[in-house]
């Protein structure tokens, strides 16, 4: 697996500390982590890994766009000219399911589960300083790992991406009910928001 | 409201329902905790940010209102309740 999580503003460095249980499950499976933390995700590293390692698997964590998943500092890793390896997407990216994605599955790359909008969630500012401590990122980031945790088993991308909108509903569900606290209420709108721009393309039967 | 409304595209495209929505938007805007912040996209935004671009219907503020629209059908809808 590659995973690219720049960490250079408080959005990714939520996305990269939260990416940390994903690594620490696959490292428990045997699977090969090749990690670009920081400023190692850069375009240069990210293209010389995908081409000597040849990933079954690559966990984007960055900005986007429609046609970009970007790095370190924003700048792209990936784009409409890029050439994919066969590979498994995950991009917990903005937007890059609507033109990106299908233009990955079109040249090549098996399958690619991302977002058709804007990935978005709320946070504690009294919690930046800890990031994994923070309960109301993990109602997001935590749901939406399950995506790479469940193709780490074994799992089919279309199941992986169920199981994750499955994950996102239950928090829903609780975040509407009474046990929910006016946070958790408030912020209902964004995880039904996350569900549903959630998609996957190319090769729903795809497995590592 | 008097003319039926398909997508969310028709209520950001119709001056009419716009406001309306932009109304309620920002009443929801004006009641996030201070507890909270929210990140969209490449931004992070606190209560007051947010109320200045869903007042500018910039970006971010049609993305704001876009979410809610889409929250607020599914809940009368009742979607919200059954999704699978």
């Amino acid at each position: 697996m590659l995973i690219t999580r720049p960490d250079h503003e408080i959005v990714t460095k939520y996305c990269c500390i939260w990416s940390e249980d994903v690594i620490r499950f696959a490292s428990q499976k045997f699977i090969d982590v090749y990690d670009l933390k920081g400023k190692k995700a850069n375009r240069k590293e990210f293209e010389s890994y995908v081409k000597s390692k040849n990933p079954s698997l690559i966990f984007f964590n960055g900005h986007g766009n429609t046609e970009v998943i970007t790095g370190y500092d924003n700048k792209p890793l990936v784009d409409m000219q890029s050439v994919p390896s066969k590979s498994i997407i995950y991009a917990r990216s903005c937007d890059a399911a609507q033109y990106l994605g299908p233009m990955l599955i079109q040249k090549g790359a098996r399958s690619f589960i991302g977002y058709t909008r804007k990935f978005t969630f709320f946070y504690d500012p009294m919690s930046i300083m800890k990031p994994a401590n923070d309960p109301m990122a993990r109602l997001f980031l935590e749901t939406s790992n399950l995506v790479v945790s469940a193709i780490i088993k074994d799992h089919t991308v279309a199941e992986a991406d169920q199981r994750s909108r499955s994950a996102m509903f239950k928090n829903l569900q609780r975040m509407l009910s009474s046990e929910a606290t006016f946070e958790e209420r408030y912020a209902a709108p964004a995880m039904w928001s996350n569900i549903n721009a959630q998609v996957v393309l190319g090769d729903l039967s795809a497995k590592i | 409201m008097n003319k039926k409304v398909e997508t969310i595209g028709d209520v950001i495209s119709n001056p009419e329902f716009r406001e309306q929505l932009k109304a309620i938007v920002l009443e929801r805007a004006n009641a996030m905790p201070e507890t909270l912040r929210i990140a969209i996209g490449s931004e992070e935004f606190k209560k007051d940010d947010l109320i200045k671009h869903i007042q500018n219907e910039d970006e971010i503020g049609k993305q704001m209102m876009a979410m809610e629209l889409g929250f607020l059908q599914a809940l009368t809808s009742g979607n919200i309740y059954r999704y699978e």
